[in-house]
């Protein structure tokens, strides 16, 4: 008996590793979507080529793992080119049932996505797998991202099949962190890969990090343990009315040294130097730690703590004069350059901060990047449990902020250049959890290149420059923002009325209608943003 | 006609208290809440449960589904409409900003459509089996027929972008201060809301101006010798005005809540666009309030269209 627990353990510890899993190539378990030759021949039988010329118009690239292309992907990933013969071979190989019916789910609600759907089904039905596709609407994360109470057995506890989905990532770990020991709805346990999240999220040394990245592209390209599909790309459009005099271009989604102070546009015809954008609030403006750089109102009204460039590494302080990290990480320290006001006139002092990172720690949507940093600060599980007052590791002594870390991470730079503080007095008797439902978003106070003048909900938000910003006072004298979620329905009337001067847009389908306007000029930017087929593996109830 | 106000109004409190039981029942039985709406997606692995859960609850959304319904319409008696969960704005703040904007829109398209689709509508019955007739009634098949967005987005193509002479959208402008400085946002939805309402009153005065006119009182009318246009008029458009408020009063509820598609084209800040907003955020005060006024306003119209009805026609006796 015990020799033969000993055997089977040691079939699972060869089994999980990637050179053994692979070479035996059969399921894991009763699902056969646990069989990697049958995720293989679904990667095999998607031409996304076309996808993306069709449906997409050529605005979106051919994803060939889950990375951008850069320093961190390796370049020898098998692309799994279009070949429905060797998917339909794989699949025979693997004994595929051709009657069974699978369940693909997805949650945006664009036109694009509902055609690639109906292509997706095409593609798979053509090599004998039958795919049913369905929106998931409402409570999306109980459908989507509920993790089975075994993690190596399952069952899962979604019950789909495929779900459609994308990482858009601020940090490149964000790819892979759910890989992390029971944190996957869908994967059952993988031993190696949770050693290799651990490793690039334990180090700060990007050699160490390449390493992980490599390790952890191969196993997912070489066992199919999800699809990427294509890199989304993000436009900036502006009007020819618009100069950003040698600023540079970024990922609009996040904040990043845009050198907005330093634009300037063309007067309308009566001699003002008015820009018109979009992403207004329709009802309140959105807590900054939410979706950090997303909406235009927000980043015009807000500095961070340091700042990033166009590709999110962290360049320098913008509100902080200085800053350095201790040589084991686990301690950050800035001091705020000295003058700095709020758009009231009152100064922005170290407490303030202080306030904003303990809120921030406790704010539940604050994004996860930024929250993860904020939770790896010492006594952050008692301040935001409640069990403390204060949060321990941070401390401020004149203009100087301290941090102390319980444990390392590895993007505290990243998630400093993402943070702007917020005027603690405006907050007294809130509770963190529910800072959103404060007044202070009806017409926040800010510390960024424009103040907001007036605000006519749902209608348009008007943005002054803040005289005496420490970067200089902006040039353009009037912003006026219209109302709209980030995707913005009415981006190509308003355009073609000429009342959109700039910003940016995810939708493909935008595209040609804004390089269709002789005055507008599109810029497309790669961004860290995959969208992919995540696949159930789990044995599962409707298996 | 006192006693019968009095007891339709008294009707009115649990009709309303029904339909707004059965509305919060529908957005309880809506997979998701307020803060499952406020994540993303893409990012819903990466959340911390215990915080949402915080949130859930600090927002009372723990507690069972007749407490949170009892609770709002405890408040709502005691003349307190609660607050947006998605931004903590009070909703009397959002009642009040975003009513006003619709009323307007719904006003003028009322009143427009009234006079100008009474008066094509009895031309044509006049005029019947004529050429005009003919014209108006392909017109008014066509206005009812095509959907409202269809109208928008030519009307935005031809008189915002290739005249110029409307703006796209919105409802005003910075420096805007009176109504006059908004009346070029509200010509448009005002008329592409119209259009649908003018074809639908006319077509349904014709039809009742043509049932009077073959009445033996317009008979009796004109053997007497009256003049023709007081013959239509005041004998034959009184009695077929009957109808025609009838539909005008059903119609004004459905402004109030129905002009979504107008308020979405034109970028109009009304509270349509908020009912929208807030029902696919699962923000069930605001969602519960302006389903309440909704109902209210059918209600209430139902009760103004049946006192009317009485004025306008002698025959009918309310309460019998």
């Amino acid at each position: 008996m015990q020799f033969k627990k000993l055997i089977a353990v040691g079939l699972a510890a060869l089994m999980s590793t990637t050179a053994i899993g692979h070479a035996l190539a059969q399921p894991i378990n009763e699902n056969p979507l646990s069989d990697p030759r049958v995720r293989k021949a679904i990667a095999y039988a998607i031409d996304m080529d076309t996808i993306i010329e069709t449906i997409f118009e050529g605005q979106a690239v051919r994803a060939i793992g889950m990375l951008p292309d850069g320093p961190n992907k390796p370049t020898d990933l098998i692309h799994y080119d279009y070949d429905p013969d060797k998917a339909r071979a794989l699949l025979a190989e693997a004994g595929w049932d051709s009657s069974r019916e699978l369940d693909m789910v997805y949650y945006y609600t664009d036109q694009a996505t509902a055609d690639l759907m109906a292509a997706l089904q095409a593609y798979l039905a053509d090599v004998g797998i039958i795919v049913n596709y369905r929106l998931v609407e409402g409570d999306v994360a109980s459908q989507i991202s509920v993790v089975p109470d075994d993690p190596v057995n399952g069952p899962s506890k979604v019950t789909w099949d495929f779900l459609y989905g994308a990482r858009a990532a601020l940090a490149l770990q964000e790819y892979f962190n759910r890989y992390a020991y029971g944190l996957k709805p869908m994967i059952p346990n993988i031993p190696r890969m949770n050693e290799l999240v651990a490793k690039v999220n334990g180090t700060t040394d990007p050699e160490v990090q390449r390493e992980g990245y490599f390790e952890m592209e191969h196993y997912i390209n070489e066992n199919v343990t999800q699809i990427p599909l294509y890199y989304q790309q993000l436009y900036t459009y502006e009007s020819d009315r618009l100069h950003r005099n040698d600023a540079p271009y970024g990922n609009e989604q996040y904040n990043y040294n845009w050198g907005v102070e330093n634009w300037t546009i063309d007067p309308d015809a009566s001699g003002k130097a008015v820009m018109y954008t979009n992403a207004g609030p329709a009802q309140f403006f959105e807590v900054p730690w939410q979706n950090l750089g997303i909406w235009v109102a927000n980043k015009f009204a807000f500095d961070t703590v340091l700042e990033a460039d166009g590709s999110l590494t962290p360049i320098g302080g913008e509100m902080a004069d200085t800053y350095e990290i201790s040589e084991d990480g686990l301690t950050f320290t800035f001091t705020l350059k000295d003058g700095l006001t709020w758009h009231d006139g009152e100064p922005i002092t170290a407490d303030d901060v202080v306030w904003s990172i303990g809120a921030a720690a406790k704010f539940p949507v604050t994004h996860p990047v930024v929250q993860s940093t904020l939770k790896k600060i010492e006594g952050a599980d008692a301040f935001i449990k409640g069990e403390a007052d204060t949060l321990a590791g941070v401390s401020a002594e004149g203009n100087t902020v301290t941090v102390k870390f319980a444990t390392l991470d590895p993007n505290v730079l990243l998630s400093f250049s993402q943070f702007a503080p917020l005027p603690a007095k405006y907050f007294e008797g809130v509770d963190p959890v529910t800072l959103q439902q404060a007044p202070y978003w009806q017409k926040p106070i800010g510390s960024g290149p424009f103040k907001i003048d007036e605000v006519v909900m749902n209608d348009y938000t008007t943005l002054v420059p803040f005289e005496g910003y420490h970067k200089g006072t902006p040039k353009i004298e009037q912003i006026i923002a219209r109302p709209s979620s980030d995707n913005d329905g009415n981006l190509l009337v308003n355009a073609q009325a000429q009342k959109a001067d700039f910003g940016y847009t995810k939708a493909a389908g935008d595209v040609p209608g804004l390089e269709a306007l002789d005055y507008m000029n599109v810029h497309p930017i790669d961004i860290p943003y995959t969208r992919m087929l995540w696949i159930n593996q789990f044995p599962h109830p409707t298996n | 006609m006192l006693t019968y106000i009095i007891r339709r109004v008294l009707i009115l409190i649990p009709m309303a208290f029904v339909i707004c039981f059965l509305v919060y029942l529908g957005l309880e039985l809506t997979p998701g809440d307020a803060v499952s709406h406020m994540i993303n997606p893409d990012a819903a692995g990466s959340m911390n449960p215990a915080q949402l859960e915080a949130l859930r609850q600090s927002l009372g959304l723990g507690q069972p589904f007749h407490v949170r319904f009892w609770s709002w319409f405890t408040n709502l008696l005691q003349g307190n409409f609660g607050y947006s969960m998605s931004g903590g704005v009070p909703i009397a703040n959002i009642i009040a900003t975003r009513l006003p904007a619709t009323l307007e829109l719904a006003a003028v398209a009322l009143v427009f459509s009234t006079v100008i689709g009474s008066l094509l509508g009895v031309v044509s019955a006049l005029k019947r089996g004529s050429k005009t007739d003919s014209a108006l009634t392909v017109i008014g098949m066509l206005g009812v027929s095509i959907p409202e967005f269809f109208f928008g987005l030519v009307a935005i193509s031809i008189f915002a972008l290739n005249l110029g002479w409307f703006p796209v959208g919105g409802r005003s402008m910075p420096g805007y201060l009176t109504l006059w400085d908004r009346l070029p946002h509200m010509v448009m939805p005002a008329m592409v809301l119209s259009i649908m309402l003018t074809a639908g009153v006319m077509r349904y005065a014709r039809s009742s101006m043509l049932d009077a006119l073959s009445r033996d009182f317009i008979k009796t009318a004109r053997s007497k010798g009256l003049p023709e246009w007081r013959v239509n008029l005041l004998h034959g458009f009184r009695v077929a005005l009957t109808p025609v408020v009838v539909l005008i009063g059903f119609r004004l509820p459905v402004l109030i809540g129905g002009s979504v598609i107008i308020e979405q084209v034109f970028q109009w800040p009304g509270i349509g666009n908020e009912f929208i907003s807030a029902v696919r955020s699962q923000d069930y005060p605001v969602v519960m309030t302006i389903a309440l006024l909704s109902v209210m306003a059918v209600l209430v119209a139902s009760l103004i269209v049946d006192i009317l009805t009485a004025v306008i026609d002698p025959r009918v006796r309310l309460g019998e």
